[in-house]
């Protein structure tokens, strides 16, 4: 609970336009994209780094609870306060500071759209590579939070690979800076790898200063299919364990395939058991060769059909296929539990496997999607969650899926984050001693324990 | 594709991205996905209807973008009219609303109120005029009523000229019926010229579309009927028929109900069919199977066509009626958020654009996002409206064009309303220019 008294005191940090307590507005910040809701005592709005470090040192003083947000896209609750408190919203936090493609980095706050921070790049054929399902909306501070990936990271790596420098406001309000605007930068410890995928346990970024790199020349995309799911999978294993290094490489299953063509009508195969969405980019003829060679291994694994997008609109219209898939599964029952095991690439092909074998056994239907290039799988759960007994099987699978990954020397989330979904499950990819040295790291950082607490740490 | 009920929203936030009212407040009570929260919790009784739950389900231009973005198939669109019905019967819309839900119920009383706004702004004085707002417009800067309604200035009937190539419907709506003849001249000129026989359906009234969003649903239903019984008896009586069912057969060869305003279109095409859905017994659906036939909404559903993607079909006649000499008008163009989200016309209105000899049309990157009008909206929210119309103006002003384009009546205020004397930019439907373009 916030007093009147303090809830005062925040007011004289940022003017009450910034501030929201009213039971209605509270029902907005309860939830992410996740199915846990709970509702904070309050939301405020910081528009500078002074201002965090202020909301924060007063927080502490009283030991209130502070879950940051961005656009509240998480997919694994990690932005859900649920133990009350203060959300603070970094929303009207979102300038884009520099833009500096000599120097190859921009300097951004942590409101700014990952979508909104490509268009202001693209005027300078540059890009900002972690592409999550969500950058139409997702802000970069919650990218940097849950350390972000997307399709393209297979070629391209994940939101950290791209941190040059934060600025942090730690638990006691104090602000800290490290990392600079050079590529090599060995000075002392990477603490950006500390921070980025911390999921605002540590410390609240109110500043970044990222790596940008420039547009390929060329995007070439193709989309083949096959009769069976496991030669769908061996040719994933295939491509990248020959060295070809696609840009990225989507595997989506039947159910998943005609769940999209029953929404979006794009023409695609229903009758195929898998398709394999892959892009290239670079140089064009680097580009050209790479196809022949990824063309060549699809059909020793027996693909059926291989097409190829003839324009720019005929690539829209294969991805669309692939950004429609969680959304139509949205729609086939009230809630959608989507997770992202991730497998080393040689175990794909298993790890598809189990997830079948899996939920047939629990009598519930997955559409099997997944990164596939970098082994991101992403099994996609309808469900009905007011329905207890199904949830129950629901959660029975979830299990067993994480212990397969663990099995497969996998891990239990490739870009999603652990929020509240995946907590429990932390000693099934990580000693105790490593869970406790995090939790040192926690206890020094942020002794009092106000910043999102009830989560992994 | 049907509709999902709210609970499968699974709050992913892709609504986020194009909510205009969101983009300017950022804040996630402004967004569609919590509207549908908060319409949960309401009807989970976690929430009772207050003064601030209906503000935040008003602050919203019913633009309709959420709808066509949502992956779980959610229409935002319906649940927040009914939410809005919902919270208007316990917290009434304020005097200013009420009075124009009032005024836009009975057709004499929009034509005498139309009558008397005209006097009256005859009678203010000019200094007043400037100094006084409404919403986020000047007095003066709001469109005089027409000198006479349209309609009582254009034949129930206009023939074809040259060779008969069909038959329309036109909905003339109340904007252009009282403030805007210029766009129903044009659209009768431009239908006929290329050869339409264009009938008005008389005793026409609005659409019902304005009283749905502030809640009054009931009347929107009234008016909802006439239009249904109008067009009805002028697609029948066109033919000379009497029977039912030669009627009904009748109405099949029209080639198309127009509308000029999408607004009107969207209520034509998506609330009229829902309209047969409401429960038997209550003393409107008695009216409404006495009156109408069974089919006949879903028939004009069907048949409702915006006039520019009308005249898109028509592109290579219309170009071809124009003379290369004819004046080439450099202009930009604003697309109103049911054009956009109810008929998808975007890509067309761009062709003609590009395609008549009449325009020099200059894109700009923000000629789809919102200008803040919807409806009511800049009265109800001027400060939201405002700066959403602010960006907009920039685009507007470094484009050199002379003329800015819309196809909806309130856009077309509110850019008016928005621009000074100064901005000497002249904001018109697109008809206007391509009816010039044909000539006599």
């Amino acid at each position: 609970m916030i007093s009147p008294d303090l809830k005062k005191q925040f007011l004289a940090i940022v003017d009450p336009a910034r501030w929201l307590d009213e039971k209605e507005p509270l029902f907005c910040y309860a939830y992410d994209a996740f199915v846990e809701e709970s509702m904070p005592d309050a939301v405020i709005f910081p528009e500078t780094t002074e201002e965090v470090s202020q909301i924060l040192a007063l927080a502490s003083a009283h030991k209130i609870p502070v879950t940051g947000r961005g656009a509240g896209t998480s997919v694994c609750g990690a932005p859900v306060p649920v133990r009350h408190g203060l959300v603070v919203c970094f929303s009207k936090m979102d300038r884009i500071i520099e833009v500096n493609t000599k120097d190859r980095y921009v300097i951004v706050e942590p409101g700014v759209v990952n979508a909104d921070l490509q268009a202001a790049l693209a005027p300078d054929g540059f890009f900002f590579p972690p592409d999550p399902g969500s950058m139409n909306m997702s802000t970069i501070g919650g990218n940097i939070a849950q350390n972000a990936g997307g399709p393209r990271c297979l070629k391209y790596g994940v939101t950290l690979d791209y941190i040059l420098s934060l600025e942090v406001v730690l638990a006691s309000g104090k602000v800290i800076t490290f990392g600079s605007k050079n590529i090599k930068d060995v000075t002392g410890y990477k603490l950006a790898a500390l921070f980025c995928g911390s999921e605002g346990t540590l410390g609240l970024v109110t500043r970044a200063i990222l790596k940008v790199v420039p547009v390929p020349e060329t995007v070439k995309t193709i989309m083949a299919t096959f009769k069976d799911l496991d030669d769908t999978a061996n040719a994933v294993t295939d491509i990248i364990g020959s060295g070809i290094l696609p840009a990225a490489m989507e595997l989506m299953d039947r159910l998943t395939l005609n769940a999209i063509e029953d929404k979006a009508g794009l023409g695609l195969d229903r009758e195929a058991a898998g398709t394999l969405l892959i892009e290239v980019d670079g140089v064009a003829e680097a580009c050209d060769k790479q196809i022949r060679q990824i063309s060549e291994k699809l059909h020793a694994h027996h693909a059926v059909h291989i097409q190829e997008a003839g324009s720019a609109a005929d690539r829209e219209r294969l991805w669309t296929a692939r950004r429609s898939a969680y959304g139509v599964f949205a729609k086939l029952a009230p809630d959608i539990i989507s997770e992202d095991v991730t497998v080393p690439v040689s175990r794909v092909p298993e790890m598809v496997r189990r997830i079948v074998q899996i939920t047939d056994k629990y009598n519930l239907r997955v559409g099997v999607l997944a990164h596939a290039g970098d082994g991101n799988m992403h099994p996609m759960i309808p469900a009905d969650k007011s329905n207890a007994e199904e949830w129950e099987r629901v959660m029975a699978v979830f299990d067993e899926i994480f212990r397969a990954a663990a099995d497969l020397d996998g891990t239990l989330s490739g870009e999603h984050g652990i929020g509240l979904a995946k907590a429990k499950y932390l000693p099934l990819v990580m000693d105790p001693g490593t869970i406790e040295f995090m939790k040192t790291i926690k206890q020094a950082v942020d002794p009092d324990g106000i910043l999102n607490p009830g989560k992994f740490v | 594709m049907t509709d999902q009920p709210i609970q499968n929203c699974g709050k992913c936030g892709l609504c986020l991205s194009v909510c205009p009212v969101y983009q300017i407040i950022k804040q996630e009570q402004a967004s569609p996905r919590a509207r549908l929260q908060l319409i949960k919790a309401f009807e989970k009784k976690d929430l009772t209807a207050s003064p601030l739950l209906k503000d935040l389900v008003s602050q919203c231009l019913m633009c309709g973008a959420c709808k066509v973005v949502c992956p779980s198939g959610i229409n935002h669109y319906a649940r927040f009219m009914d939410m809005r019905e919902q919270l208007a019967r316990s917290l009434p819309e304020p005097p200013a609303i009420r009075s124009l839900v009032y005024l836009l119920a009975k057709e004499y009383r929009l034509r005498m109120g139309a009558g008397l706004a005209r006097i009256g702004r005859g009678l203010t004085p000019a200094a007043l005029e400037k100094a006084y707002k409404i919403g986020t417009i000047p007095v003066s800067r709001f469109p005089k009523m027409n000198r006479r309604p349209l309609r009582s200035t254009l034949p129930r009937v206009s023939f074809a000229r040259g060779n008969p190539r069909g038959r329309v419907i036109y909905f003339t709506g109340c904007a252009t019926n009282y403030m805007f003849a210029d766009t129903g001249m044009a659209t009768v000129h431009i239908l006929t010229q290329l050869g339409y026989e264009v009938v008005i359906p008389e005793s026409q009234t609005c659409c019902g579309i304005p009283m749905m969003f502030h809640g009054a649903r009931d009347r929107a239903v009234v008016n909802m009927t006439t239009n249904l019984t109008a067009i009805q008896k002028a697609m029948g009586e066109n033919e000379g028929l009497r029977p039912k069912n030669a009627r009904d057969a009748a109405a099949e060869n029209w080639d198309a109900v127009i509308v000029d305003c999408t607004t009107c279109g969207a209520a034509l095409k998506d609330e009229y069919p829902a309209l047969m859905n409401i429960p038997a017994g209550s003393s409107h659906a008695a009216a409404l199977t006495r009156k109408i036939l069974p089919g006949m909404p879903g028939l004009i559903a069907r048949k409702t066509r915006d006039i520019l993607s009308f005249l898109h079909d028509h592109i290579d006649d219309l170009a071809a009626a124009m003379t290369s000499d004819i004046p080439k008008h450099k202009v930009i163009y604003h697309a109103p958020c049911h054009s956009k989200n109810s008929f998808n016309s975007l890509a067309k209105v761009q062709a003609l654009l590009t395609a008549l000899p009449c325009f020099d049309y200059i894109p700009v990157p923000d000629e789809t996002t919102c200008c803040g009008g919807g409806g009511t909206f800049f009265y109800e929210y001027p400060d939201i409206s405002k700066k959403m119309m602010a960006k907009k103006l920039a685009g507007a002003r470094t484009s050199g064009a002379d003329f800015w384009l819309t196809d909806c009546p309130v856009c077309r205020i509110n850019l008016h309303g928005n621009l000074s004397e100064k901005d000497n930019r002249i904001v018109v439907h697109p008809v206007t220019l391509i009816s010039q373009g044909l000539g006599k």
